[in-house]
């Protein structure tokens, strides 16, 4: 019987060692768990700028990179000129850049636009419905978004261009072998 | 049977009644339903409050939602299924027993039969069998040599 809880006991321990070696190598930044992996949700929202609706159908076929921010969140000022780069790289390519507003006003939201000199496309989402759909905790978050229409990735946090650039090129390889 | 034990037979049934009565599901209104729900919904940017209980911006508009699925009638379990699909396991404050985050429930339950399993086989084990037998002839030999040696 000490045979059996000997081993019992080292089992445990094991098990536990597992069990943190394995959390502790899980990145906080990119949480699988909800829509990673599934078909991005369906929206069509507001345009930040003018009457026009933002959807996702309007971008069927290409790499969408969603990105939820706020004027008033801090590390979305941060982020912005990693965002920036990314947008000037890719422009008028198989990459789409798009804002989601979270949480804030379309005047604050505007003016913060205008101040950064972000030319992106942006929509509000209003009742934060949107943001439901596709797991947000809060901004600053960002979804890479495959060709197919599959979630592939999700960075919560301040995201830098090193990230954004290896997101988005995955998503470019994968696209080319299909 | 006495009297008595038909009086205690009577008492204990009656309160069994009693309580059964008083578990018995009853119909929720669309208000209830939605405490309920938002009770059971963890607040994605709350330290360890429910939906019901956060004052926050997200909270309200995943009350919002909540409410407005149960007006299109849709069931418990289908409301909670949308933020589950969209947050995880992780959403609910009683994450589902058959489920990683399951483990939660199991784990202290597979603690708890490991535990009453080793005592129990402890208990059931033989004691210990007692030294019965005695010094062996060369020990006895030793023994008196050394107290024939003693100074008186």
């Amino acid at each position: 019987m000490n045979r059996i809880a000997r081993y019992a006991a080292v089992a445990l321990i094991l098990g536990l060692a597992l069990t943190l070696t394995l959390a502790f190598q899980r990145d906080p930044h990119d949480i699988k768990t909800g829509t990673v992996g599934k078909p991005a949700p369906a929206f069509a929202l507001p345009s930040l700028t003018g009457s026009e609706t933002v959807s996702l159908d309007q971008y069927k076929g290409k790499i969408v990179v969603l990105n939820f921010w706020a004027s008033w969140c801090i590390p979305c000022k941060e982020e912005n000129p990693a965002l920036t780069d990314v947008w000037e790289r890719y422009r008028g390519t198989d990459v789409v850049l798009i804002g989601i507003v979270f949480q804030d006003s379309a005047d604050a939201a505007r003016d913060y636009t205008t101040r950064l000199g972000n030319t992106w496309a942006c929509a509000l989402d209003g009742d934060g419905r949107m943001a439901l759909s596709y797991g947000v905790f809060g901004p600053p978050e960002t979804y890479f978004i495959g060709a197919d229409g599959i979630i592939a990735g999700r960075h919560i946090g301040p995201i830098d261009e090193q990230t954004l650039m290896t997101g988005i090129e995955t998503l470019r390889a994968k696209s080319a072998t299909r | 049977m006495t009297t008595a034990r038909w009086i205690i037979i009577a008492a204990i049934l009656a309160v069994g009644l009693a309580i059964a009565w008083t578990a018995r599901p009853q119909p929720l209104s669309a208000a209830e339903r939605v405490d309920r729900i938002s009770a059971e919904l963890r607040c994605p940017v709350c330290q360890g409050l429910s939906v019901q209980d956060s004052p926050s911006e997200t909270a309200r508009s995943m009350r919002a939602l909540v409410a407005q699925r149960v007006a299109e009638g849709r069931t418990d379990d289908e409301i909670r299924a949308e933020f589950v699909r969209s947050y995880g396991d992780w959403i609910l404050l009683s994450p589902p027993l058959l489920s990683f985050s399951g483990l939660v429930w199991l784990a202290p339950l597979a603690a708890i039969v490991l535990g009453a399993a080793l005592a129990w086989s402890r208990a059931r084990a033989p004691a210990p069998a007692p030294i019965v037998a005695g010094p062996t002839d060369e020990e006895l030999r030793r023994l008196r040599e050394l107290v024939a040696s003693e100074p008186e």
